[in-house]
């Protein structure tokens, strides 16, 4: 074959019109709207000095904070991935009368703003709401503790383990699960080595979703978690507490360690995506 | 905030609730459902039914003085004004990056993309931040312009509806691109080959063709206008009757302890959710069908 | 109209994907472009279009450049392999598309476009289905309209991608006869692509034969198929027995016939190619040149019997085609042993040398 050096050409030819104006237009408003204030929280935190930041950022009450968001966003999307997991499951394989409710219904947290879903969930685990009520007398306390937190982002991430599950489920081949029944695998053998496998990647990917949603969730936390620093203080709201002293620098270094942290995540998220994509394909 | 995963676009074939391959036990898919609908009333329904439950704790008539409330009118007002700025906007950004992300291949198109998504995975305060960042009047980049100029950006309607058009800015293309992408280029190569301009393929094939999917897109880029709270709250300086939008509003009125009059004005922004997600289940069907084919 | 094709190149990548083509279609003619996938057709059939442009190289109708033209400009009639048709827009819209979407100068009248239409949709034979969605209607009805959207623009080149490749076997055929009907009542200058050589030998004038990204013959179907130019056509064009030898004094021996061997310094390595239906079985050698065979596999189904067997010198294999009758006359059985020889083969030598 005739290997032709060619010119570095980044769009290839089209007959299709409007790639200049439609390219230039999404180009601009993309850089005035997302990249120039995006590169404002390096640009101001590059002012403060590295001592300074590194004084900010491993100060006591931002480290709680980090803390606080890191743990209850893991476990909230550790909680997602078992019962979005299992939601997804049911809706994809059984029938029931609800099902096309439910499966309509699954994306009220997307949905829903965020400041409604907290008051609501604050109102209901608070001592003498309907469902703190309940819990009051074995000593559980949800509104107002760390619990709180995590019940707030397990509501605001499960849809994302359940969409991305969804198809998946659907696309695996049924002739491949009568295969290994054919083969003698039991009912959770075939689940266990023949399904698991096939849904690891959209798990993760579900998991990274709901995990890197609830690091940065504000809305829903604000109300239920008591904001007590060191205790209950998600890196989000002492950000919004910095701005509120006017401590500008302060909340700008905070920001600064969330969009490192939001940006590896995104990365390996895409990382991982096109490794999945790719994994069996004969290169 | 509200993320959003596109409609997906499946193919037709025998469900497998239909096509069992293994008689297995019975009782293990009637636990498993159980506990799934369990866990969905008490995560989603129940927090659904309170917020109008305690909407209406007081009786109707608080209900609707809360909503008829002039301060809460003002908040319905600059949500509308809010909405009304941000959805066009974002809808041509929407079409046109979708038109040169899904019809062309060109290199850097993931960095593209990336971009597009950026404003999911910011936190919502950080977005509010860096408007602050650039447009405070002191502490601001661009504040010795603002100060000569007079204007008024952060704590004034402009930050808020730039914060909006920031987290709404991914909602109309992310609906879009996959449609679009999956679509092809075959339908509008025919219409150029019949002789139609650019435009008018545009117009009279690839829109038709994605209107669920955009029409669902504009929803979710209103529902989100109307409901930004963390970002907006950064922003806009909670000043009554002029920088407060409904969910600043349901805020300050719970924050006030007057829990039923949040909860009514929370309940207006439910309903919204609420049709929201009947529109995303007929576009989701339509597209369904005209992929059929 | 004419189409002249000239020094046409195109490279996707580092892929060449066509290689200076050159190529003159006659007014009314109807040209099948042949070729396995891969092989340029499609390419070459949008480059025609306008779809894709060429990297060198030029394409003339009736003595006009279009190089440089639009697809908009060029008024070629294009058939997707796929069909393309709206799927949003009832039959009648999609044909009517192409006169509905012109400047309001150059646009026929309401009346005048359903005209139109209904002409076509009479000459399609689809006049009932005008109101149906492009979902509703068969693979073969689907082909039928997107014909009669792209003849509504009155084109002066009709191009067909696949025109018949994703239906079934029986509409194909009814397809194929339909359209060749329909080309002697309209000669518009066709061109179709295909990889489905009984396709193009049934329904061209011309056909046009393409190998990675290279033109390997032009002819008529007959030309084509009884004197093919080299060993990929006479591949690609049906089946083939082989059969390796050499020359010697200008002589070609084959397989075991090789009488002097001691002479090879002189001798060239040749293949012979035989069709099938050119082979011949006796039950006796009745000749130098027959070449023993075992029969391994017979299936007599329809007026053709098709042979199998494996030559006793060297192992190989041979297919052979012939009458019933013929094969009732031998009663030939599994296991036997016959003597076959070629009675019609073409040999190339494989520096392309083709004697």
């Amino acid at each position: 074959m005739n290997l032709l050096i060619k010119p570095f050409k980044i769009k290839q030819k089209s007959v299709i019109p409007g790639f200049g104006i439609t390219m230039g237009f999404s180009l601009t408003y993309l850089t005035l709207l997302v990249l120039i204030p995006v590169s404002m929280v390096f640009l101001n935190s590059a002012k403060i000095g590295p001592a300074e930041f590194w004084e900010i950022a491993s100060s006591e009450r931002v480290l709680a904070s980090l803390k606080i968001s890191f743990s209850t966003s893991f476990l909230a999307a550790v909680i997602n991935v078992i019962f979005g997991l299992l939601l997804a499951w049911v809706l994809e394989r059984y029938t029931f009368w609800g099902k096309k409710l439910i499966d309509g219904l699954i994306d009220l947290p997307f949905a829903l703003p965020t400041a409604v879903a907290g008051i609501s969930l604050t109102t209901l685990y608070s001592q003498n709401g309907w469902i703190g009520k309940l819990l009051a007398p074995l000593g559980i306390k949800v509104s107002y503790t760390p619990i709180g937190i995590v019940v707030a982002l397990v509501f605001i991430g499960f849809p994302f383990v359940v969409r991305t599950v969804q198809p998946v489920l659907e696309s695996i081949d049924l002739e491949v699960e009568e295969a290994a029944a054919c083969l003698g695998a039991t009912r959770f053998q075939t689940f266990y080595r023949v399904i698991l496998p096939e849904l690891l990647p959209a798990l993760i990917t579900g998991f990274a979703l709901a995990f890197s949603r609830a690091l940065g969730e504000y809305g829903s936390v604000v109300f239920i978690s008591g904001n007590m620093p060191m205790k209950t203080e998600i890196t989000p709201l002492l950000i919004r507490t910095k701005l509120e002293q006017y401590d500008y620098a302060g909340g700008t270094a905070v920001a600064a360690v969330m969009l490192i942290i939001s940006f590896i995540l995104l990365l390996l998220i895409n990382i991982f995506q096109w490794w999945a994509s790719n994994r069996h394909k004969v290169s | 905030m509200a993320g959003s995963i596109p409609i997906q676009i499946k193919t037709a074939k025998t469900t497998p609730a239909e096509r069992r391959a293994v008689k297995g036990s019975k009782i293990v898919p009637v636990i498993l459902t159980a506990i799934a609908i369990l866990f969905f009333i008490l995560m989603l329904i129940v927090p659904l039914i309170s917020v109008f439950a305690k909407a209406f704790e007081q009786g109707a008539n608080l209900y609707f003085a809360s909503i008829t409330d002039p301060i809460a009118w003002k908040a319905i007002k600059l949500t509308l004004i809010t909405i009304a700025i941000t959805v066009p906007i974002n809808t041509v950004f929407g079409l046109t990056a979708a038109w040169a992300i899904a019809k062309f291949k060109f290199k850097g198109k993931n960095v593209l993309i990336t971009f597009i998504d950026l404003p999911f995975s910011i936190s919502p305060v950080v977005a509010g931040l860096i408007f602050v960042l650039l447009f405070s009047t002191s502490h601001g980049l661009l504040a010795p312009l603002l100060n000569a100029w007079g204007l008024k950006i952060i704590f004034a309607p402009p930050g808020i509806i730039l914060a909006t058009l920031f987290v709404t800015l991914p909602f109309v293309a992310r609906e879009i691109i996959p449609l679009m992408e999956a679509q092809g280029t075959t339908e509008e190569e025919a219409a150029l080959t019949l002789g139609a301009s650019g435009w008018k393929t545009f117009w009279l094939v690839t829109l038709p063709n994605i209107k669920w999917a955009l029409l669902y897109g504009i929803m979710l880029t209103a529902a989100r206008s109307a409901g930004e709270f963390g970002a907006v709250s950064v922003v806009s300086g909670h000043i009554r009757g002029l920088t407060n939008t409904v969910p600043l509003h349901v805020e300050i009125l719970y924050n006030e302890y007057k829990f039923s009059a949040a909860f009514a004005v929370a309940s207006l922004l439910t309903l919204i959710a609420l049709i929201n997600l009947i529109v995303k289940n007929v576009a989701h069907w339509k597209i369904k069908q005209q992929s059929k084919i | 109209m004419s189409i002249e094709i000239s020094n046409i190149s195109k490279t996707f990548d580092s892929f060449k994907a066509l290689n200076d083509i050159n190529l003159h279609i006659q007014t009314g003619e109807l040209v099948a472009l042949l070729g396995p996938s891969g092989s340029g057709k499609t390419t070459l059939l949008r480059i025609i279009a306008g779809l894709e442009t060429a990297d060198q190289g030029s394409i003339i109708f009736d003595g006009e450049d279009n190089t440089g033209k639009s697809t908009q400009d060029r008024k070629v009639g294009f058939v997707f392999q796929h069909y393309a048709l709206f799927k949003h827009m009832t039959v009648f819209e999609n044909i009517a598309f192409g006169l509905r979407v012109r400047p309001s100068k150059l646009r026929p009248g309401k009346e005048a476009i359903k005209k139109k239409v209904h002409e076509l949709l009479g000459l399609v034979k689809m006049e009932e289905l005008a109101n149906r969605y492009p979902a509703q209607l068969s693979g073969g009805q689907r082909q039928r309209i997107a014909l009669a959207r792209a003849l509504a623009v009155e084109p002066k080149v009709l191009l067909l991608d696949e025109p018949f490749g994703a239906l079934d076997a029986k509409v194909r055929k009814d397809l194929r006869r339909w359209l060749r009907k329909l080309h002697d009542e309209y000669p518009i200058t066709s061109v179709f692509v295909t990889h489905d050589q009984e396709e193009a030998l049934d329904v061209a004038d011309r056909v046009v034969i393409l190998n990675q990204g290279k033109i390997e013959q032009i002819g008529t179907p007959e030309e084509v198929y009884d004197n093919p130019a080299n060993p990929f056509v006479y591949n690609f064009l049906g089946n083939v027995n082989l059969f390796h030898g050499r020359v010697h004094n200008g002589k070609v021996e084959l397989g075991s016939f090789k009488s002097s061997p001691d002479n090879n310094d002189q001798g060239r390595d040749i293949v012979s190619y035989t069709r099938p239906h050119d082979i011949e079985i006796k039950l006796e050698p009745e000749g130098k040149e027959f070449i023993g065979s075992q029969i391994t596999f017979i299936r007599a189904v329809g007026p053709v019997v098709k042979i199998e067997l494996v030559r006793l010198d060297n192992g190989e294999y041979i297919e052979a085609e012939i009458s019933k009758e013929t094969y009732r006359k031998l009663e030939l059985k599994e296991k036997q042993t016959v003597y076959v020889r070629p009675r019609d083969f073409k040999v190339f030598i494989p520096e392309d040398y083709v004697i």
